[in-house]
């Protein structure tokens, strides 16, 4: 009976319901506070905020988990960014960036963008829209990993 | 809740969507403050995966983390005098020019006050009035507006400036170079602090509003430096008689000079030097000079006229530094 109910449920939603119980993926926003303390140095704490301000450093952490029973091929993981927050780094994680809203995409420092004057200068973190992870190899059944990136709330 | 925009393999099948989105993400004016994203709007993010198991292209969507936007309390006053106003002593309605810009994120009333004391310089000017601008730059007591502490302290939003006159009295006592500073102080109402203390629930569109890097108070100051002339007069006479000695015999003649010293870094206007010829003498007609060069009795053009009791030279505006020189004679009787 549990197995028609599901049935039916996928036929609802077409191929993306039985998917969705197989990967899954998780998103946590931190923000980074820097304390120094009284020997002088600085610890970086994540706190989990519920507000934040311009200028607040934030953490997206992306955790994503392949429970199903077969590999996930053809894995990509795209963030698009919140019009409010400034792309800072990836990390070492080496994403794909768009600096057009999504249609374009290359890595960072390859990146150029079109000037008033005609001549086109290096794309800057701060021209940053979309972030992506574009996965060589599928991802096996049960593995998981962690993405991360940085932004700045302007 | 929103659908986050659309991500993964989508992408590259349907690109106009992404299209739509970057145009979306231009019209926010959230994105335009320099002073950062406007105090109570909502930051969203969702990541979405794409991927196949084999059976065709999926993608899915992560959780939806939202984070609001506390209000910043941030203030620069800056002094809009470009160098020290010239003030003289006693002076009343002496200006100074300010701006005040609300560099936090959200909509702010600022409070405004003024030291007049601070030290550094040399004289306290004497604060009688601050006013707010209507917006021309320009000082008018008639159409800008006398501020009140409490009653109309000015708000704006975030980015936006006002400009603030101060009016102050130059103290009579001051001399020549004296300098006097007046700062403006403006305080965000809902409350000051060091950077990072939070005012719960008190920042625009609920959230609370934090005290930024400013203390969320600011000041600048302006100055007055008093630029002020002094006079001094110093007259001799000269006696010449028939007999070729100095004695003041009848007859004999007295050539008398004054000259008229200006210091100072000012100037004085309106100066004129009037001497009453005395008793027991004549005026000699046509003998009055001024820097070397005769001058006719008559009012007229020149400088110098006699009305029949008196000499007189107009000598105008003298700057500081300068000296003019008058002579005249008279006859003993």
């Amino acid at each position: 009976m549990r197995k028609a109910l599901f049935l039916l449920f996928a036929a609802l939603l077409p191929g993306q319901a039985l998917a969705a119980n197989h990967v899954a993926l998780a998103n946590d926003v931190f923000v980074e506070r820097v304390t120094t303390d009284a020997q002088g140095k600085q610890r970086i704490l994540l706190e989990e905020p519920k507000v934040v301000v311009p200028g607040d450093r934030l953490v997206f952490v992306l955790n994503y988990r392949n429970a199903g029973a077969q590999p996930a091929d053809k894995f990509v993981i795209t963030n698009p960014l919140p019009a409010a927050v400034s792309f800072a780094d990836a990390g070492d994680t080496r994403p794909l960036v768009s600096i057009d809203g999504g249609r374009g995409w290359g890595q960072l420092d390859q990146l150029t963008v079109a000037l008033p004057d005609g001549t086109r200068r290096a794309a800057q973190p701060a021209d940053v829209t979309h972030i992506r992870w574009a996965f060589s190899k599928p991802i096996p059944a049960g593995g998981s990993g962690k993405l991360m990136f940085r932004g700045v709330v302007k | 809740m929103m659908k986050a925009p659309v991500g993964g393999a989508k992408h590259q099948l349907l690109p106009s969507c992404s299209f739509l989105a970057l145009l979306a993400a231009l019209a926010l004016p959230m994105q335009a403050q320099a002073a950062g994203t406007r105090a109570g709007s909502t930051i969203s993010n969702t990541a979405s995966a794409s991927f196949d198991t084999g059976g065709g292209s999926t993608t899915i969507n992560s959780n939806q983390v939202d984070l609001l936007v506390d209000e910043l309390l941030d203030v620069t006053v800056d002094s809009s005098n470009s160098a020290d106003v010239p003030t003289t002593p006693g002076a009343t309605g002496q200006v100074l020019s300010f701006s005040v810009t609300n560099t936090g994120n959200g909509v702010e009333n600022f409070v405004l006050s003024t030291i007049a004391n601070g030290g550094g310089d040399n004289y306290d000017p004497v604060v009688t009035q601050i006013y707010l601008d209507n917006g021309d730059g320009v000082f008018d007591a008639g159409t800008d507006t006398p501020y009140t502490p409490g009653a109309n302290d000015p708000e704006l939003d975030p980015d936006e400036s006002v400009t603030v006159f101060v009016v102050a009295t130059t103290p009579g006592g001051v001399v020549d170079g004296n300098r006097g500073i007046v700062s403006l102080v403006a305080a965000a109402a809902t409350g000051t602090g060091a950077p990072g203390d939070s005012f719960a629930g008190q920042g625009e569109g609920g959230g609370d509003a934090v005290v930024g890097a400013t203390g969320a108070d600011g000041s600048d100051a302006g100055a007055f430096i008093v630029s002020a002339a002094t006079v001094t007069l110093v007259k001799s006479a000269v006696v010449n008689n028939s007999l070729g000695t100095a004695d003041p015999i009848p007859g004999a003649t007295i050539t008398y000079t004054i000259v008229a010293t200006v210091a100072g870094s000012g100037s004085v206007s309106g100066l004129a030097i009037t001497d009453n010829i005395p008793a027991d003498t004549s005026y000699t007609a046509g003998s009055i000079t001024l820097g070397g060069v005769a001058q006719s009795d008559a009012i007229d053009a020149d400088a110098g006229d006699y009305n029949g009791t008196r000499i007189n030279v107009a000598l105008g505006t003298v700057a500081g530094g300068q000296t003019r020189t008058v002579t005249f004679r008279t006859t003993i009787n």
